[in-house]
């Protein structure tokens, strides 16, 4: 590789520009993941604080080793305007309180990426997440274009982004995203090359021996972009061939899915992983099944039993080697007087992968399936040891119980030994709210059935609305008893909430209660086997509801979920009366055909929400754009801050002539006109004299009135000029003569300052008249006679050619 | 000397280190995304591997069409000098061409510029030429040591548009640049005409035999009345003399010791080294001294002819290409060039141990028939040395410039000989060794042609 010769400003500037973009475009590939697009624009800002902190510092000559850090220092500043609001001085100088945000921030960050789902609802938390991320990954690409030169391994940190949605969603990124970022990547390479060349190319080569090379007057530029293009084209080309044509391995033996697929996988948060799989935009089709007895139960995965602590799990108890699914026991508490049918379904999993079976509660007989399966005492969940349920072909026989009202109703007070002791208990520190509403839902019933009808009545109330995403936005996703206050007060969630809230209520009236989850019933779908309807189900039927427990007739469902699953028909007592207008519905009534309720968690954000978000997303483009303003209006206000110093010194200084001198000298840098410093005052005096607005009005002037008196001008200007030959040249002016003439002469000096303003005023104006608008403004926005007092302020001089 | 190392690259494109970096970037995400099986990174991963590939395609398939001109300013240069290289380029395709670094190739014993880029060329252009398709390259060449060095071809690297891959072609031919011996240069008023005025008139009578038609000239003061052309003298009615000598012939040899034949004997002497560097210092002194010698005999108005020592008649390998030597106009640039072209002895064991001996007979020339010779000997074997003495008959005068390493006794056998021997122990001698020669040659000239009789 040729050395690396020091790069100009453009061609920094160039380089700058193509990592900006390429970072720009690679975060798009981020959008599958996130909803809206306001995420993006706070980190284009960042991005364009980074890199462009950088071009900048390079520009004014930096020492490369400072850039880096400097970098961070920006993208410092640029979170703080994005994020600290009232905590920062001047909107981006953090203070302590600022960094306690950012704490806060990144702790809330590290809480929603647990929590959320694809597309995710960008609170600020994670907003920052991203803004920060970008921010770094800026920042090392700026360091490996610019600082390392080493613009092919931008793609390193640059494919983070692309990267992360693979994590996530199984389609990983939009296609449309990686091919333009790939080509952004060239463009990449191909401005560094080109800067490299030109850089080589005009280098001073100060040795003797030389070459010397004479190009052509005009470098084909265009000629050479097609070369450029055509490879390009072609590679991108080829790329998606062989990435077409490459086949998938992986799902079918390698490892199996990855992310999408696994369900529960790590068992850590059943519910957080429900909720996610809820708020998947794409369906993705978990298991079918064919049931020739018409039965369409709900499937249980696990079961939770045990409610205590933050994170409510299903059992944990160790397998029991001797619970074989030869060995399946009936259910627990079930009488003989209960109807209860064995009906046959045959489930072909699809693409669920998890160590539980969907199976419903109870079954009886499972066969078919491949690996070491037991169940579990109590719930009957069926997990594996060795084996997933991809691909599992089987089937079994469920026991379709129902119940009648008046067996439920007479239903006695469990037996002390007759469940699990983990489905009674409660903690002792509920959240007050929850017994409250308890107690004030059960007033009035006369039984446990009643009471558990009326918390199901309760929940499906108009006071409660069926929300996928607001648990996320207000942060009580997931389970707990704080959610479930949370949910109570707010009133918005979504099943998870719904069956943990039934189940904690039923436990404080005395039922017990315990917490399934899995998928409801499905969708018929189009396909048929042996005549018979296959029932697809998909992530979208994933769900959570309350099983209570009734002596004699065992664990009975209930269906406290708005909008979600079918009601059983025995916790409808009253059906056909006043009940049916507060039930809302059944299964038909639910939306779409896939069964999901209308769970766009755009349109669930709500007005208030987005009001809100809105409000606070204007006030941030205000900010931000009153901090460009300030920026902007820098330079005018040092130029006004040296003049006002200018003035002062004409009024009181030392030498007002002088001062006065050096600002209309700099008045006329400012306005454009060729001024040289080092010229006598005569002679600048005389230059400036031959503009037009110092010739005297009558000269052809029709607008006389309206512009300052030429003739008055010129008289100021030589007056002024004087002064200074005066000052510079002449005697040392001595303290007054006399203590008497003291006054006189304090008056007389006065007098003569006075005059030597008014003198300034009218050349400056009379210069400010001659210049075109154009000029007018930049000398106002960007004063040129501030130029040489920032190098000298930087501590070197002008670059050759600058 | 070895003529130039002929660096033919295969053109074969070789991936540059970024495209290295982007290929294995590739492969490694190829292998993350097949076994997470992420498609999407599939597609990025296929681009970190089609992009190399692609790249080396494409400078397979597009070689560039260059046609290079070559020009050297001055095209002979002396040893110690610098020439400047021109090199026109220009582009024959109707694509632009870009992305290239270029080197000019050339023999070890020159230094070329490092590798530097090569501006843009844009396409060929048929009528109407802007010049916009050619590209000049000139460098300054220095050339520290005689030869004929092939300079070029031009080595062309070119990479793809995003630095990925590099091919490396070579673009037109080579072109011999002929690198003549340092030279001393000698007082000009020392010559030899005056000295060997004798001899040359009686050479010149004998060859030009009709030399009274030649145009006669008005008498100068000093020359000799027996020269006086009567009858232009009747004619013009002043004194008028035959004008011969300036069209005169006088004929000189250069006797050079090329083959450094006395090391054979004593391997160890000398500043023998190995062959991997052909420079000899000793045998370069020698080609030194003859070529300062010749070229100031030349514009002396001399024929000069050069013969190895070994081998006088000019047998074997005769160094003076054409028979009769090299005459004035420009005999020197001839003279110089056939010695650039000499090559150092070898070290051959197997041919040097055999020299051809070859005992020359003593010719009794007659004694105005002689013609002056100048030996330089650096080294010689004694058959050369033998050869030198056997000579002595028919040379007058008879002058040798004897480097240092020649050993005194053969320095006594050629003073035996009535050879002249004059030590050199440097270049900067020579001008004082020269005038010393020919004072001395004078005075035997003057005094018969024999020394002491």
């Amino acid at each position: 590789m040729p050395e690396r010769f020091p790069l100009s400003r453009p061609q920094s500037l160039a380089l700058s520009g193509a990592s900006l973009l390429l970072i720009l475009v690679a975060t798009t590939a981020l959008g599958p993941l996130i909803a809206g697009s306001g995420w993006w624009w706070a980190g284009a800002v960042v991005a364009v604080a980074v890199i462009g902190g950088g071009a900048a510092l390079r520009a004014v000559r930096t020492p490369p080793s400072l850039v880096p850090p400097l970098e961070l220092v920006a993208m410092l500043l640029a979170l703080t305007l994005l994020f600290g609001g009232s905590t920062s001085i001047a909107l981006v100088i953090p203070t302590f309180d600022t960094f306690a945000v950012f704490g806060e921030l990144a702790q809330g960050a590290q809480r929603t990426i647990e929590q959320q789902s694809v597309p995710a609802i960008p609170v600020p938390a994670l907003v920052f997440a991203i803004t920060v991320g970008v921010g770094l990954i800026a920042a090392l690409l700026d360091l490996l274009v610019q600082t390392v030169r080493v613009p092919a391994l931008a793609a390193i940190p640059v494919i983070v982004p692309v990267l992360v949605p693979g994590l996530f969603i199984e389609e990983g990124a939009e296609a449309p995203a990686i091919v333009l970022t790939a080509a952004v990547y060239l463009l990449l390479l191909r401005v560094d090359v080109r800067v490299r060349r030109a850089s080589e190319l005009l280098q001073e080569d100060d040795r003797a021996d030389a070459p010397i090379v004479s190009a052509p007057h005009r470098a084909p530029l265009v000629s050479t972009m097609g070369a450029s293009l055509g490879l390009a084209a072609v590679g991108l080309v080829a790329a998606s061939v062989i990435a077409a044509a490459t086949p998938s391995v992986s799902t079918s033996f390698l490892i199996g899915t990855g992310g999408p697929g696994t369900l529960f996988a790590r068992g850590v948060s059943p519910y957080v992983d429900l909720g996610r799989d809820l708020r998947r935009p794409d369906p993705v089709p978990a298991f079918s099944y064919v049931s020739p007895d018409g039965v369409r139960p709900y499937f249980t995965l696990l079961t939770v039993e045990r409610l205590e602590g933050q994170v409510w799990s299903g059992t944990d108890r160790a397998v029991d080697g001797d619970h074989t699914l030869g060995s399946i026991p009936t259910p627990d508490g079930l009488a003989a007087d209960v109807p209860a049918e064995a009906k046959r379904i045959a489930v072909q999993v699809d693409q669920v992968r998890t160590a539980w079976l969907p199976l419903p509660y109870p079954s009886t007989e499972v066969d078919g399936v491949d690996g070491s399966w037991f169940w579990d005492q109590g719930t009957l969940n069926v997990r594996s040891v060795d084996a997933t349920t991809l691909g599992q072909d089987y089937r079994l026989v469920h026991l379709d119980i129902r119940p009648e009202v008046g067996q439920l109703r007479a239903a006695p007070p469990p037996a002390p030994g007759a469940v699990a002791d983990d489905t009674r208990s409660l903690p002792d520190d509920l959240p007050p709210i929850i017994p409250e509403t308890a107690a004030e839902v059960t007033a009035s019933a006369a039984t446990r059935y009643d009471a558990a009808v009326a918390i199901q009545r309760y929940l499906r109330s108009s006071a409660f609305e069926y929300s996928e995403s607001a648990p996320v936005v207000d942060g009580y996703d997931g389970a707990g008893f704080d959610a479930i206050a949370a949910f109570l007060e707010q009133g918005k969630g979504y099943c998870v909430h719904f069956a943990s809230t039934m189940a904690v209520l039923a436990r404080e009236v005395g039922i017990p209660s315990r917490i399934s989850i899995g998928y409801t019933s499905g969708t018929p779908g189009d396909g048929r086997v042996d005549g018979e309807v296959v029932i697809e189900v998909d992530s979208h039927d994933l769900h959570a509801w309350p099983e209570l427990y009734f002596e004699g007739v065992g664990w009975v469902p209930f269906e406290p979920t708005p909008g979600r699953g079918s009601v059983p028909d025995y916790s409808r007592p009253n059906a056909g009366q006043d009940t049916q207008g507060v039930i809302p519905t059944g299964p038909a009534a639910t939306p779409g055909a896939t069964g999901r309720p209308d769970g766009d968690p755009d349109a669930r954000l709500g007005p208030g929400a987005g009001a809100r978000t809105v409000a606070a997303q204007w006030l941030q483009v205000g900010l931000i754009g009153f901090g460009v303003a300030l920026i902007l209006l820098l330079p005018a206000g040092v130029r006004g801050a040296v003049r006002a110093g200018r003035r002062a010194a004409v009024r009181a200084g030392e030498r007002p002539a002088e001062a006065a001198w050096r600002e209309l000298v700099a008045t006329a840098i400012d306005l454009g006109l060729p001024v040289d410093g080092r010229r006598t005052v005569r002679t600048l005096a005389a230059d400036l004299a031959s503009r037009p607005a110092f010739r005297p009005a009558d000269v052809g002037d029709d607008v006389g009135d309206a512009r300052v008196d030429g003739a008055g001008a010129r008289a100021s200007l030589e007056r002024l000029r004087d002064a200074v030959e005066r000052e510079r040249y002449g005697r040392v002016r001595g303290a007054p003569a006399s203590g008497g003439d003291g006054r006189a002469a304090h008056v007389a000096e006065h007098e003569r300052r006075s005059a030597m303003q008014a003198d300034l005023g009218a050349a400056s104006d009379a210069l400010r008249a001659d210049a075109p608008p154009v000029r007018r403004a930049a000398a106002v926005l960007l004063p040129a006679s501030l130029r040489p007092s920032m190098r000298s302020v930087l501590g070197r001089s002008a670059p050759p050619g600058a | 000397m070895p003529r130039s190392r002929r660096a033919r690259h295969p053109a074969r494109p070789r991936l540059t280190t970024r495209g290295i970096a982007l290929l294995v970037l590739g492969g490694v995400l190829f292998g993350v995304a097949l076994w997470y099986d992420l498609r999407d990174i599939l597609l990025l991963a296929a681009v970190g591997l089609a992009m190399p590939i692609a790249a080396l395609g494409y400078l397979a398939v597009r070689p560039p069409a260059l046609t290079v001109h070559r020009t050297f300013e001055p095209p002979v240069v002396g040893a110690g000098h610098s020439a400047s290289v021109r090199l026109r380029v220009r582009n024959r395709s109707r694509r632009a061409f870009d992305g290239a670094h270029w080197r000019d190739l050339a023999s070890t014993a020159l230094r070329t510029p490092a590798e530097a880029i090569m501006p843009a060329i844009g396409r060929a252009e048929g009528v109407l030429r802007s010049g916009d398709d050619e590209v000049g390259l000139e460098y300054r060449l220095r050339t520290p040591r005689r030869g004929v060095f092939e300079v070029g071809p031009l080595r062309v690297s070119v990479t793809d548009p995003f630095g990925l891959a590099r091919i490396a072609r070579v673009a037109g031919g080579a072109r011999e640049l002929v690198v003549t011996p340092r030279i001393t240069a000698l007082e000009p008023a020392v010559g030899l005409v005056a000295s060997v005025d004798g001899t040359v008139h009686a050479l010149q009578r004998r060859t030009h035999p009709n030399s009274d038609e030649l145009i006669a000239r008005e008498y100068r003061y000093g020359d000799p009345l027996r020269r006086v052309h009567w009858a232009a003298t009747a004619r013009r009615g002043e004194l008028m003399v035959r004008d011969e000598e300036q069209r005169g012939d006088p004929e000189l040899r250069i006797l050079l010791d090329t083959t450094l034949g006395g090391r054979l004997h004593h391997p160890g002497a000398g500043s023998a080294r190995d062959g991997a560097d052909p420079l000899d210092p000793a045998f370069e002194f020698g080609v030194e001294v003859a070529a300062s010698l010749g070229v100031h005999l030349l514009a002396r108005g001399f024929r000069v002819r050069v013969d190895p020592i070994d081998d006088p008649g000019g047998v074997v390998e005769p160094i003076t290409p054409e028979a009769g030597g090299y005459r004035a106009a420009g005999g020197d640039v001839a003279l110089l060039e056939d010695l650039a072209r000499l090559d150092p002895p070898r070290r051959d064991p197997v041919r040097g141990t055999a020299p051809p001996v070859r005992s020359v007979a003593p010719t009794a020339a007659r004694r105005d028939a002689r013609m002056p010779a100048i030996a330089v000997i650096v080294d010689p074997s004694d058959a050369a040395a033998e050869t030198l003495v056997a000579l002595r008959t028919s040379v007058e005068p008879a002058i040798a410039f004897a480097a240092e390493t020649v050993s005194r006794e053969l320095v006594e056998r050629l003073e035996d000989a009535d050879w002249r021997v004059l030590r050199l122990r440097r270049a900067a001698d020579l001008p004082a060794a020269w005038q010393d020669a020919w004072r001395s040659a004078r005075e035997s000239v003057r005094s018969g042609g024999r020394r002491g009789a």
